[in-house]
């Protein structure tokens, strides 16, 4: 039954369609407007179910390019997470240890991990260029980035 | 004092060596901040106001106005060569400016990007010195039924930025539209998808979406790719020079954005960005071979460039002859004019003629400044992309992450940049075309609260939409413009048969 | 590559260089039991550009310019939730004594409407500084010329009436339109309220989409002197002084007995030591009387508005009675 790809989107997008949708039929009413707050959300998700469903009987249109995109090598897929779960860490340290110590951890790491082997260069770059911008920013913008562990 | 008059002083303070010293310092801080990927003019408008307090407000004035018009300028470069909008304005350059840097062309995008932007700007000036005060009543000519109708038009394009399956097209807008919804619903203050958290009463910002959908796919796409040879070739960063047929392409999108950039610039609330996806909707419409669109158009990357800075100086009518910010960024530079105890309005042509043709004589020197100072400075710029690719990579990563952090203060909103990183790669996995996407979300907001505005105002009657000129013209054009690309299918199918 | 990365070490350099000569070490003022021991962190619950912002740059423009704090006082950004965010992050730094943030009639209101979990009951309030109010405006060939005027036809036919606002129901724009409104004898769950988010509300007043609109004083006064509208009322209680603001009538004086403050002032974390309060009262007095911030106020058409902890702190327990009776009435409150 769901053989086609786009069959397997449509189902996705289905239950997506569907949550909003009983999400906007619990918005609260509000007394003095003509049109309320969940007509158009109600709109959108009935849009969505029939689009999905259209979707579901469509034709595949992808062109062989675009096929080729979805090829992608096991190990790559693991080189995106990995890099994903660093951008993570990256956000959730970021508050605590500070822009300059994070960013210049997260720029050597993620560099040196996707192949970027001259350590010299590589720790040049990471720790100036975020004390360039965290400066910057600071200083002359007057826009604040955590400050973190550093005293300044 | 008569017009004449007027616009010779006004000359005569953009001319003064402290007039021209001013401009010069806005266009550079100008330039400078909007090539930083998340600081757009607001923000460098809003840095820009306290150093101007006790200023003589001409001089001030000039230099203001020179930092807003520099940086959406600026704006398009991380547009063209990270695929990173850091302004709503500049995300239709990234359609055809990306493309033309990774052809190897990064040099050839970024310096018809900067001559479009100058003709834009420099035509919009002539017609803001001549139109000014007539355009006043063009301004405040369009009610909520023509918004609404404009929109609707806008979002008629979503078929045409569709990349093979329209139905595609209209899952992803249909998406970003849902998105929008997010938030406090102005309407009635009702909460709407926001899970009691206090982070998205305010709804999800345009730069999270942007930058998740585009600079963050963008990114995942690189790291698959990174050692592959072929991706290689593509840090060339070619030459500058614009040939003559080239410079033939360009001169089209670039006249009639100029004017319709322009006149959508002088529409409160429109702006920049509807400006830009307009321009570039247009022209996809009108050219002869659309499926270049997309994919390193000349067409494609000067019409939004001419329309983002045609809008800009079209912005200033509201501003100045009326004192009505018609956007965020002008809200902020009405800001700036009212430290200098400077109140734009309907007097301002007659009471402050220096500051009134002041500023807009300095906007002739401004974008000449601009042309002189960027494309010089192209070659050095696009060395960005001779960076080794995962050191870019983390580079890009680092910036989208500034970008958010430095308008929401909040790692809320990097998380939520993250998620959309994720959404926009797979999109593009499952050939999900992101621009409906983008565009749903800014037109989907003011489609929906203008429709609701013209119904409260009407008590229900529908026949608002019909009754003025203006809305009922636009819904028949956005109609058309809708089912033109469909007969148009239909037509050459025919043919083939045939 | 190596080229670059040598012009960014110089440029590096001499921003550091650069920012090191301007940090000067704090001096000793004996003017109270507590001094700031370090940098003061002012919080504004909103983007940069717009009131709160504004107020809080310009106040710390003057207390550093002024010498009136000698510690560096950063503003900070806090956007989200139309304040919430930033009051849930300053909430955070229970007992501090070096986090501020600007509030107005919103940390009111948003609480009221359900929005956000900490009210103004949850900090401590410092000093009001200044005031603004809200005017109602309406094209000058309208039929009206004086809120009775108006609002004797809202009573008789409220639909044909529509009155726009910046700001969603249950906040500013509306609920100061409300209340002399409800003063006047107006059916309030009957007005006819818009809101335009994009700050386009004057141009759909002059092309004649709505009838009214509310917005502040300063936002009225160049149309005024152009005679494109005019000001039916403002709802503050006496009447202002400068030019043309001078001949704003009062909703008091026309006969509503109710008037509206947007006032501006300054508050701490929760649970902020007696020492530190006193201490920042006595700055922000000092801030009020300065002449540059006088200044300041005059350039943005602010009033002066000053109140101490204790005075600040009964004036808003008495806005909340009041405003949250008005939400009631309209079932807005929550």
């Amino acid at each position: 039954m769901f053989k086609t790809l786009n069959q397997r989107i449509s189902l996705v997008l289905l239950v997506l369609a569907i949550v909003y949708l009983v999400l906007a039929y619990q918005l609260p009413s509000f007394a003095y407007t003509v049109i309320d707050a969940d007509v158009v959300p109600k709109g959108l998700g009935f849009i969505l179910i029939s689009l999905s469903i259209g979707l579901f009987f469509a034709k595949d249109s992808d062109t062989e390019e675009q096929k080729a995109r979805r090829k992608i090598p096991k190990k790559d897929i693991g080189t995106l997470l990995a890099v994903f779960g660093f951008v993570f860490l990256f956000i959730f340290f970021l508050e605590i240890l500070g822009f300059i110590v994070t960013t210049a951890i997260f720029i050597f790491g993620c560099s040196w991990f996707l192949g970027y082997k001259k350590p010299v260069t590589n720790a040049l770059v990471s720790i100036l260029f975020p004390l360039f911008m965290y400066i910057m920013f600071t200083k002359f913008l007057q826009i604040n980035l955590p400050q973190g562990i550093l005293p300044f | 004092m008569g017009s004449i008059e007027g616009i010779l002083s006004g000359f005569q303070v953009a001319l003064s060596l402290e007039g021209i010293l001013f401009v010069l310092i806005g266009v550079l801080v100008g330039t400078f901040i909007g090539m930083l990927p998340g600081l757009g003019p607001i923000s460098a408008i809003a840095v820009m106001i306290p150093i101007t307090f006790g200023m003589d407000p001409a001089p001030a004035l000039v230099m203001m106005a020179g930092v807003y018009y520099g940086a959406i300028f600026g704006g398009s470069t991380s547009s063209i060569l990270l695929n990173a909008p850091g302004v709503s304005g500049t995300v239709a350059t990234a359609f055809d400016g990306y493309p033309m840097a990774q052809q190897g062309k990064a040099g050839k995008a970024l310096a018809i990007a900067a001559i479009s932007s100058f003709v834009g700007g420099t035509v919009s000036v002539i017609l803001l010195m001549l139109f000014a005060p007539m355009l006043s009543s063009v301004a405040i000519s369009f009610d909520p039924p023509a918004y609404f109708a404009l929109m609707f038009l806008g979002l008629t394009a979503i078929t045409s930025l569709s990349e093979g399956s329209t139905i595609k097209a209209l899952i992803s807008a249909v998406i970003g539209f849902m998105v929008v919804t997010i938030g406090i619903d102005p309407q009635t203050g009702t909460q709407r998808f926001t899970f009691g958290n206090v982070n998205l009463l305010e709804g999800l910002d345009f730069l999270v979406i942007a930058l998740g959908l585009f600079a963050l796919a963008e990114v995942c796409t690189l790291i698959i790719n990174r050692k592959d040879l072929y991706f290689e070739n593509k840090r060339k960063i070619g030459s500058l020079k614009i040939t003559k047929d080239e410079f033939k392409e360009m001169r089209g999108p670039m006249t009639r954005q100029s004017f319709l950039g322009f006149l959508l610039g002088v529409l409160p609330g429109a702006g920049a960005t509807i400006a830009s996806f307009i321009g570039y909707i247009t022209e996809k419409r009108i050219s002869k071979n659309p499926e270049e669109f997309g994919r390193g158009s000349i067409k494609g990357l000067a019409a939004p460039e001419t329309a983002n800075n045609a809008a800009t100086s079209g912005a200033f009518v509201p501003l100045l002859s009326l004192g009505i910010p018609g956007s965020g960024t002008t809200a902020v530079m009405l800001g700036a004019f009212l430290v200098l105890n400077v109140q734009p309005g309907p007097l301002l042509m007659t009471d402050r003629p220096e500051i009134f043709w002041g500023i807009i004589a300095s906007m002739y020197i401004g974008n000449v400044f601009l042309l002189i100072l960027n494309l010089p400075l192209i070659p050095y710029i696009s060395k960005i992309l001779k960076i080794p690719r995962p050191l870019l990579i983390s580079l890009v990563i680092m910036f989208s992450i500034i970008g958010v952090y430095a308008i929401s203060f909040n790692t809320f909103d990097l998380y939520m940049l993250l998620l959309f990183g994720v959404v926009g790669f797979l999109m593009r996995l499952f050939s999900f075309p992101a621009p409906p996407f983008i565009l749903a979300f800014i037109l989907g907001g003011m489609m929906e609260q203008a429709f609701r505005q013209s119904l409260t105002i009407s008590n229900g009657n529908y026949m608002i939409f019909v009754e003025s000129p203006i809305a009922i013209s636009l819904l028949i054009v956005g109609f058309l413009s809708f089912l033109f690309p469909i007969v148009g299918h239909y037509r050459r199918k025919r043919k083939g048969i045939q | 590559m190596k080229k670059c990365l040598a012009i960014i070490s110089v440029a590096m350099l001499i921003v550091i260089l650069t920012a090191c000569s301007s940090d000067d070490a704090p001096s000793n003022n004996a003017s109270g039991d507590w001094e700031p021991e370090k940098a003061i962190e002012m919080v504004a619950p909103a983007g940069a550009g717009g009131g709160w912002d504004t107020t809080a740059r310009m106040a710390t423009k003057v207390f550093n310019e002024a010498g009136i704090i000698e510690e560096d006082i950063g503003v900070v950004n806090k956007p989200g939730g139309g304040g919430a965010v930033g009051w849930a992050y300053v909430a955070g730094f229970d007992g501090s004594n070096h986090n501020l943030f600007v509030a107005s009639p919103p940390i009111i209101l948003v609480p009221l409407n359900g929005q956000s979990e900490y009210g103004y009951d949850d900090f401590t309030p410092l000093a009001n500084v200044i005031a603004d109010y809200g005017a109602f405006a309406v094209r000058a060939d309208a039929p009206w010329d004086s809120l009775n005027d108006l609002f004797e036809d809202m009573k008789e036919d409220p639909e044909s009436i529509a009155v726009v606002g910046t700001s969603s129901p249950g906040s500013m724009d509306h609920i100061q339109f409300v209340q002399i409104a409800k003063a006047a004898g107006v059916d309030v769950t009957k007005i006819k309220y818009v809101t335009d988010p994009d700050g386009v509300g004057l141009t759909q007043l002059l092309n004649g989409s709505v009838e009214v609109f509310s917005t502040g004083v300063a936002e009225t006064v160049e149309q005024v002197k152009a005679g494109t509208i005019k000001v039916l009322g403002i709802t503050a209680e006496e009447r202002l002084t400068g030019e043309t603001l001078k001949d704003f009538p009062t909703a008091i004086e026309q006969g509503i007995d109710a008037s509206f403050v947007n006032w501006r002032g300054f508050f701490g974390p929760p649970n902020m030591d007696e020492a530190a309060i006193a201490y920042y009262e006595k700055k922000f007095k000092e801030l009020s009387d300065s002449e540059e911030f006088g200044a300041i106020r005059d350039q943005y058409g602010w009033d002066e508005m000053y109140m101490d902890s204790a005075e600040y702190k009964a004036f808003l327990d008495e806005q909340y009675e009041t405003i949250g009776a008005l939400l009631d009435e309209l079932g807005l409150g929550q």
